[in-house]
């Protein structure tokens, strides 16, 4: 309670330091709004309803993004941990494809797919398939050995050593790697949004700087920020009712 | 009329891919049913592998192992098996945990609870059946992965050192639960450790290995049951010194292996 507390209070200064420098006239509006402008300027965008459909698209997009990438991430995860010879078949291909930007990719994908929803979501899916994937494969490959023996002895099947022993055991090293996924969904969505979007807290930071409202920029900054603290904090919540159940430590 | 061995070893080979020797060098070996063995030796001589070859999770290079006269081809339902350490499912209660040989072949039933339940109670651990192994000791972990190897009602119970690492009185009490619950159900023993004293309060009889070879099998020679007192007195102390005498000749000069000739 103390520490956020003093969380707050961090951020009150900040801001308030932040308001006095702009007043002072020592920096043009232009180049840094105003915290009083940028509130403002977040209240005309929520009162008027235009912030809504630009919050429900990027929502959309990485909640796609992010549900794509972790199926694929865990999919190849568990696929390439139970089948060393496709891991080493693979391994470079996947980390190939980690390895391109995926911005550098937008405009293929715009080729593609055309401009709207599709592209994004590839984008987003893409960045969050690989901590799935390493978290995934390394939890599932990194089973205590006394216990996959015993698995063994007990004449337990392929399947069911990976669904009863692997998988619950991998569990907390995979929800890390979604909690990582989670925060990198939203970064690759608003990004997909600058290259390839027409709506979306991303497109609308680009329509922003066309038109040099740099309080309008901040403003989404704020809501997409509030937007990601929301989702982790989600997420991290539905982790510890999870992990209750495997009471470790 | 002789008691017909259940597990059966002959000339038993095995080599760890790249080593330069054969970790189990030709072992002849038999165990009837009902019975305690302890395999005694030092660390790395061999005792572990020889144990999981038994328990069909190393097949041999050469020879041939038998359980009720019918060869291993891997891991048998008739035989538990206890590690080094627990290796208990974190996730699952202590009852669960008890239950997963169970539950790996189909849904436990009402009966396979209440024996898993009677196996807990028989630890002391009836209360704390619910409880998960992150909440437990590790002389209660150790109790629970003995019950879940029993719970199938073995006839061949295989355990790999399983109180090593446990403090003094409570590896004692975990001795005389393992005697209780094998002379009240009948199972075997193959019981590996490098302890003598515990080998000989537990064993009816001791094989003693040494590179790889069994240099000594013989019965031990007191009487049942063994009192928790008999570790005092003379008779407890002549069988350890002269199973100590066995492996401090073996670790000199390697003898020859008993049985059959490697």
């Amino acid at each position: 309670m103390r520490a956020r507390l003093a969380s707050a209070l961090l951020l009150a200064g900040l801001v308030a330091a932040w308001e006095a420098w702009c007043r002072s006239g020592a920096v043009s509006p232009l180049v840094l709004p105003a915290p009083s402008a940028v509130a403002e300027t977040l209240w005309g965008e929520i009162a008027s309803g235009r912030l809504w459909p630009h919050l429900r698209v990027t929502a959309t997009e990485m909640a796609l993004g992010l549900l794509a990438g972790t199926v694929l991430g865990l999919g190849a995860g568990i696929l390439l941990a139970e089948w060393p010879a496709l891991h080493r078949v693979l391994r470079p291909y996947v980390l190939a494809s980690q390895l391109v930007p995926k911005l550098a990719l937008g405009p293929l994908l715009i080729l593609w797919f055309g401009f709207g929803l599709t592209p994004t979501v590839v984008v987003t899916a893409l960045i969050c398939f690989f901590p799935l994937f390493e978290t995934t494969l390394t939890g599932v490959t990194q089973v205590d050995p006394g216990q996959r023996e015993l698995f063994r002895m007990l004449g337990a099947g392929r399947l069911q050593t990976l669904l009863r022993l692997k998988l619950p055991s991998a569990l907390p090293v995979i929800l890390a790697g979604f909690r990582v996924a989670i925060v990198l969904a939203l970064v690759g969505a608003v990004v997909g949004e600058f290259v390839g979007g027409r709506q979306g807290l991303g497109a609308s930071i680009v329509a922003a700087q066309s038109v040099m409202d740099s309080s309008l920029i901040v403003a989404l900054f704020v809501v997409i920020t509030a937007l990601g603290m929301a989702v982790y904090e989600a997420a991290r919540g539905l982790e510890a009712l999870i992990l209750r159940r495997y009471a470790r430590g | 009329m002789p008691i017909e061995p259940f597990l059966t070893l002959e000339g038993v080979r095995y080599r760890f891919p790249g080593d330069p020797a054969d970790t189990v060098a030709g072992v002849d070996w038999s165990l009837p049913r009902g019975a305690i063995h302890c395999l005694l030796g030092r660390s790395g001589c061999g005792k572990t592998t020889l144990l999981k070859l038994a328990a069909g999770l190393l097949a041999p290079d050469d020879g041939a192992i038998r359980i009720d006269g019918v060869p291993l081809r891997g891991p048998s339902p008739r035989v538990g098996f206890v590690f080094q350490a627990p290796t208990l499912l974190d996730w699952l209660s202590a009852l669960d945990n008890v239950l997963l040989p169970v539950s790996l072949k189909r849904r436990p039933k009402a009966s396979d609870r209440d024996e898993a339940s009677d196996l807990l109670a028989a630890m002391g651990l009836g209360a704390l059946a619910g409880r998960r192994p992150a909440a437990l000791s590790g002389g209660q972990r150790s109790r629970v992965a003995m019950a879940r190897a029993l719970i199938g009602r073995p006839d061949l119970l295989l355990l790999d050192e399983p109180f090593a690492a446990l403090d003094a009185l409570t590896r004692e009490e975990l001795q005389d639960d393992l005697l209780r619950l094998c002379a009240s159900r009948g199972t075997a023993a193959l019981f590996v450790t490098h302890d003598i004293a515990e080998a000989v309060y537990l064993g009816d009889r001791v094989g003693v290995m040494a590179a790889g070879r069994l240099v000594h099998e013989g019965a031990v020679p007191l009487p049942r049951p063994r009192p928790p007192g008999i570790r005092y007195e003379p008779a407890f102390g002549a069988a350890c010194r002269a199973l100590r005498a066995i492996m401090d000749e073996a670790s000199d000069a390697p003898s020859p292996p008993i049985g059959r000739a490697a």
